[in-house]
């Protein structure tokens, strides 16, 4: 099953301004799951943009959120502080903007710009980290023994877990500062073959006289292998070449000065000749070393934690094979076992409690029957139902249930509201009474009032309690699925996937960010959005990139924390169609590199159609059409999809375009019913008295129009698209059949 | 070819380069870029950002000094650059030192030959020189010469009627005369070239009302009389779909497509013949873009306007262009009818750019190869110097003699 990453619920926004108060978004729902991007296209001002700023937690100050919830990491992303989004901003949640000039700070050099983000991020996530590893661990502890008992053993057996996986991070530690100065030595070669390539070479034999004495320092302290000899020789060949070439610099240079045209001879481009091969066979044998197999550290940790004795020499796979099996005989299987019993202890914990919890609510669901309950034992029983369902949530199950973690705020948001509606009802009565009687005292007096009485604003009590319900009910529904489906946990893959999680915890807490690695990280992203001489390019300011160049930056600063999810705000709309397609193919990449979720925000169709897996279009605030690219593009349903599909040309494009009259509606005064009605040349009567809801075409494509209606009048797409999508169908077929 | 071909050239670009300087270096942005555009044409011209695109309309308009090369409106020559004149006479001096070296000194024959030869380069450089004259004239003093010789013109059409005619009549004659003289006079050439600019937020003066933006050209030309100015403004207003009530407005209370209306608007009152609309559309929204072109191509119709259509939306200078010329790194690679550029494209330049548009079709973008053009590796031209060159009739392509016999197998096929 996909993984649900993010799900936005009736989110509602808008914006106070002096001109009155402008409804942004009026309430959409989407869901985004793992490893899938999500097109949203519309007009500029249609709430695209405020939606992900809302997702982002940088709303502008005049912004009102007015409902909604948007659920990531069972956390409501609405109601959180200032303070805890910076754990999740640029850390989990990372954004592209759409001008990458002004998104960049011109007086900051790159680099220093790239590694900020991943230096301050390293500082916090090291202390969270610690804390959840040691919470986590001994709740594992308590539930183990109250499984089964023996409580001596299973704290020795944590303990040793505990101790081994310090081990082995330090191992790994000391393994990957080997990798990273081995990595770091082939970029520079690769930087300086780059400049002789190009004939650039100021400073090469200054750098390159650098880089060898590095390089063989880097072979010399941590890289041991086979070949280690030829490469020392190589070393020591080029550094007499280089050498050479130095002191035919300081004669050159009294020759420069005689002639200038002597400059690049050809026996000094021959030097460079052979000074390129050497490099290159270097190259070579440190990509070779490059791809060796990795020690497995983890079982590694163990075996010089535990086992006192050296290492036995053995090629690394072998290595590998013997360590994971001495890790297995001796501790894993058995650690594994007796986790297991105390995560199956844990579950069916849980299980009881949802049973118990299940049995509250239906019991206490009847006292929301009556018409008013009162606020005092409504609270209490809120407190009650919270408990009950907080003691619901297994905390050693890594992946976090949304729904059982938000229910606590979801439940008091909607009593909250309720309760307050029932203060503004008894108040707006009172308001409406004193006008009203005001009005017909003039009325009586004989005069003619220049105002009516504004009608009651009154909020529907039933739907507020509705609410509270639904709340309940959803928790409930949830919990009884997870009883139907515990029989079919894999428990095995439970444990694992915890051990896991402890790794990765510990990881986090032993690999502090130096600036060595920041740096490290950024240059290697660099060059992974492809920047050539990244190494180069790190000192330089923002000014000195082109365009396409600068987003690559930007997309480089917002993977450098490594993200779950990526909001791309119009990232190519500055750029043209070469550059265009070089940033949409890159972000493609890393996409599915890094299994990354991808909100995609753009107005160009084209864009959307090489990018998106599912698309959503918004006009006025609202999503009208959503579905996968293939439902919106080759069977669109709502008029407005029609419309932007038509408005732009195609390669064969030859009648006049068929432009959107008009312009989108001012948001101060939202019209009545369909917003695109004005506009829209299908338009039906209703559709300017009343709203349409989603109307379903298929499991994953639904639209917001009226002529999905049963009894609508069939209308079909205007020929333009019609053409089009049997033109795309055409060619999809000649691309099939090669 | 098509339905331009017997019509007249209204705009003609002749080697046209313009070269910055940046510090000791030269930014050569537009370099030796030749085209012709008929009367009643759209040009489109395409390429990626920094090809010089924008750079070769606005050396047209004369925003900036050639560097060499000329470009002829309407047959009087409007740019001319002095470089090309210079550097002949520089090349023809050291060919001369070079043939003076070469001479022996014992010949009997050195003086005479040596009068010879300096006699030639004298000469031909003789005549640079007044080439140089003649193109620093041309540019400066265009709109003079164009007044001139229209004079020119009405004095030819009345002599012969003024000769003609008697005692009487001749009075009146005259008067006709003059008063289309006193026309002439205010005619200005290049008024009769416009620009539409990119930004519809950055080209329109934030202080200024609608009316006074438009207006501004006309003012600045002389006109005085407050009703003709405000008529002009409602119709232009009427013209690109905007509502007289809008002229006392402030730019800053349209949208974005009605901005560009508006800059439309102000290039299109001084009457022009020939239009230079530099991505008037990119800064737009999907909905808006469509009203813009539609408005564009109405305008086109209704008054035999010329366009030199700068953008890099493939798509739309498709729809929009009868000929396209692509533009790569301040060169033109490749120069056709639109039908046949997107037909059989061959340079590998116009193939790795037309690879690049996104077409609203999932499935096509998805199995979407982009072609990645390298000039290095692509082309040597090493030995053999490339040129511009026709492979079909209209089909121009920038290429050497090898490349020319590979293009042209490539389109018989």
């Amino acid at each position: 099953m996909k993984e649900l990453k993010l799900s936005v619920n009736n989110l509602k926004i808008s914006f106070r301004t002096d001109d009155g108060t402008v409804q942004a978004v009026r309430g959409i729902n989407f869901d985004l799951y793992k490893g899938e991007t999500l097109a949203l296209v519309g007009e500029s001002g249609s709430g695209k943009s405020v939606t992900n700023r809302a997702i982002m937690g940088i709303l502008a100050a005049n912004a009102i959120k007015e409902s909604g919830e948007i659920i990531y990491d069972g956390q409501d992303l609405m109601k959180l502080e200032e303070e805890d989004f910076h754990k999740l901003r640029g850390d989990k949640i990372a954004m592209i903007f759409q001008d990458p000039m002004s998104s960049l700070n011109p007086i900051m050099r790159v680099g220093k710009q790239m590694t900020e983000a991943t230096l301050i991020k390293g500082k916090v996530s090291q202390k969270q980290s610690k804390e959840i590893f040691n919470k986590t661990l001994a709740l594992l502890n308590k539930r183990m023994d109250e499984a089964r008992g023996n409580e001596q053993e299973n704290k020795a057996y944590c303990k040793m877990f505990d101790d081994f996986e310090y081990k082995h991070l330090e191992l790994e530690y000391s393994y990957n500062k080997a990798r990273e100065a081995l990595e770091n030595a082939i970029g520079d070669i690769k930087d300086v073959l780059f400049r002789i390539e190009k004939r650039a070479f100021d400073n090469v034999r200054r750098d390159l006289a650098e880089i060898l004495k590095e390089t063989a320092h880097t072979i010399e302290r941590y890289v041991v292998y086979a070949r280690a000899d030829e490469l020392k020789g190589l070393l020591a060949e080029l550094k007499t070449l280089s050498r050479i070439t130095l002191v035919e610099k300081a004669g050159g240079a009294a020759r420069f000065l005689l002639n200038k045209k002597q400059k690049k001879d050809n026996a000094q481009v021959a030097e460079w000749d052979q000074i390129t091969k050497k490099l290159e066979q270097v190259l070579d044998i440190l990509n070779e070393a490059d791809g060796y197999v990795k020690p497995n550290f983890f079982a590694m940790g163990y075996y010089a934690k535990f086992a006192k004795e050296p290492l036995p020499q053995m090629e690394i796979e072998e290595l590998n094979k013997f360590l994971r099996n001495y890790l297995d005989e001796k501790f894993m299987l058995y650690f594994i076992s007796i986790a297991k019993e105390g995560v199956l202890y844990s579950n069916k914990l849980s299980i009881e409690a949802k049973k118990q919890a299940i049995q509250l609510i239906d019991e206490k669901l009847p006292f929301f029957d009556g018409d008013s309950p009162p606020k005092t034992s409504t609270t209490e029983l809120c407190k009650e139902l919270i408990s009950a369902v907080e003691k619901c949530i297994d905390k050693l199950d890594v992946i976090k249930d949304n729904v059982l973690y938000t229910f606590s705020s979801s439940l008091k948001t909607s009593v909250n509201r309720y309760f307050e509606a029932i203060i503004h009802n008894v108040q707006e009565e009172k308001r409406f009474e004193r006008q009203t009687a005001k009005y017909n005292s003039l009325v009586k007096r004989g005069k003619t009032p220049d105002y009516t009485v504004a009608e009651k604003d009154l909020v529907d009590l039933k739907v507020a309690k509705q609410d509270i319900v639904n709340c309940i009910l959803r928790v409930k529904q949830k919990m009884q699925k997870d009883i139907e489906n515990n029989d079919s946990i894999d428990f095995d893959a439970k444990v694992v996937s915890l051990i896991d999680f402890f790794k990765e915890k510990a990881s986090a807490v032993v690999f502090k960010v130096t600036k060595a690695i920041a740096k490290n990280r950024a240059l290697k992203l660099l060059e992974e959005v492809g920047i050539p001489e990244p190494r180069k390019r790190f000192r330089q300011y923002p000014f000195e990139f082109s365009g396409g160049m600068r987003q690559r930056i930007v997309i480089a600063i917002a993977l450098s924390a490594n993200p779950d999810i990526l909001i791309c705000d119009e990232p190519t709309t500055a750029l043209d169609v070469t550059i265009q397609s070089q940033i949409l193919e890159l972000i493609n990449k890393v996409k599915r590199e890094r299994n990354l979720t991808v909100i995609f925000i753009t107005h160009d169709l084209g864009v959307v159609a090489n990018m998106a897996d599912r698309v959503a279009v918004m006009y006025a605030g609202k999503i009208v059409e959503i579905g996968t690219a293939e439902d919106v593009f080759y069977n669109p349903k709502h008029p407005y999809t029609w419309a932007l599909l038509s408005s732009m040309p195609d390669l064969d494009t030859k009648e006049k375009l068929e432009a959107i009259p008009g312009t989108p509606p001012n948001m101060i005064y939202p019209p009545k019913g369909d917003a695109f009605a004005e506009r829209n040349k299908y338009a039906l009567k209703i559709d300017f008295e009343e709203e349409p809801p989603m109307f379903k075409v298929s499991d994953t494509h639904y639209a917001a129009t009226w002529l999905l209606h049963p009894s609508a009048p069939k209308v079909d797409p205007p020929k333009q698209v019609l053409d089009r999508i049997t033109k795309m169908k055409k060619m999809q077929e000649e691309m099939l059949n090669g | 070819m098509d339905k331009f071909e017997n019509a007249e050239t209204l705009v003609k670009v002749e080697n046209l380069c313009q070269f910055f300087k940046m510090g000791t270096a030269e930014l050569k942005a537009v370099n030796n870029v030749s085209f012709d555009i008929k009367r009643g044409e759209v040009f489109g011209l395409v390429g990626e950002s920094g090809c010089g695109k924008t750079t070769t309309g606005r050396t047209i308009i004369k925003l900036y000094d050639a560097t060499s090369g000329n470009v002829y409106f309407k047959g009087q020559r409007i740019v001319a650059g002095v470089r090309s004149y210079k550097e002949n006479i520089k090349a023809k001096q050291a060919w001369l030192k070079a043939e003076l070296n070469k001479l022996n000194k014992d010949d009997p024959d050195y003086e005479s030959k040596r009068g010879q030869l300096t006699a030639e380069a004298k000469e031909y450089i003789d005549e640079q020189k007044r080439q140089i004259k003649l193109a620093k004239h041309d540019h400066k003093c265009c709109d003079k010469d164009y007044v001139n010789n229209l004079i020119a013109q009405i004095n030819e059409k009345y002599q012969p009627l003024i000769d003609s005619a008697d005692e009487q009549n001749k009075q009146e004659v005259i008067k006709k005369r003059d008063l289309e003289i006193k026309n002439a006079k205010k005619q200005r050439l290049i008024t009769q070239i416009q620009m539409i600019f990119q930004d519809p937020i950055a080209s329109l003066d934030p202080r200024m009302t609608v009316r006074d933006i438009i207006a501004e050209g006309l003012v600045i030309h002389g006109e005085k009389n407050k009703k003709v100015i405000d008529e002009k403004v409602y119709k232009m207003l009427d013209l690109v779909g905007l509502l007289p009530e809008h002229a006392n407005r402030y730019p800053h209370e349209f949208s974005g497509g009605q901005r560009q209306r508006i800059g439309i608007a102000r290039a299109l009152i001084l009457n022009p013949d020939f239009i230079i609309a530099d991505e008037p559309i990119s800064a737009l929204d999907v909905s808006i873009q469509a009203q813009v072109i539609n408005l564009l191509n109405e305008l086109r119709e209704t008054l035999g306007l010329t366009i030199l259509f700068i953008a890099h939306d493939l798509s739309v200078v498709k729809y929009f262009s009868d000929r396209i010329g692509v533009m790569y790194f301040g060169n033109m690679v490749e120069l056709a009818s639109s039908e046949e550029l997107f037909k059989h494209p061959l340079h590998p330049y116009t193939k790795s750019l037309l690879s690049a548009i996104p077409l609203p079709d999932p499935y096509y973008e998805k199995h979407r190869q982009r072609i990645v053009y390298n000039a290095l590796s692509e082309h040597d031209y090493s030995v053999d110097k490339p040129s511009m060159r026709e492979i079909a009739p209209g089909h121009f392509i920038y290429c050497n003699d090898q490349e020319e016999e590979k293009y042209k197998k490539e389109l018989q096929e």
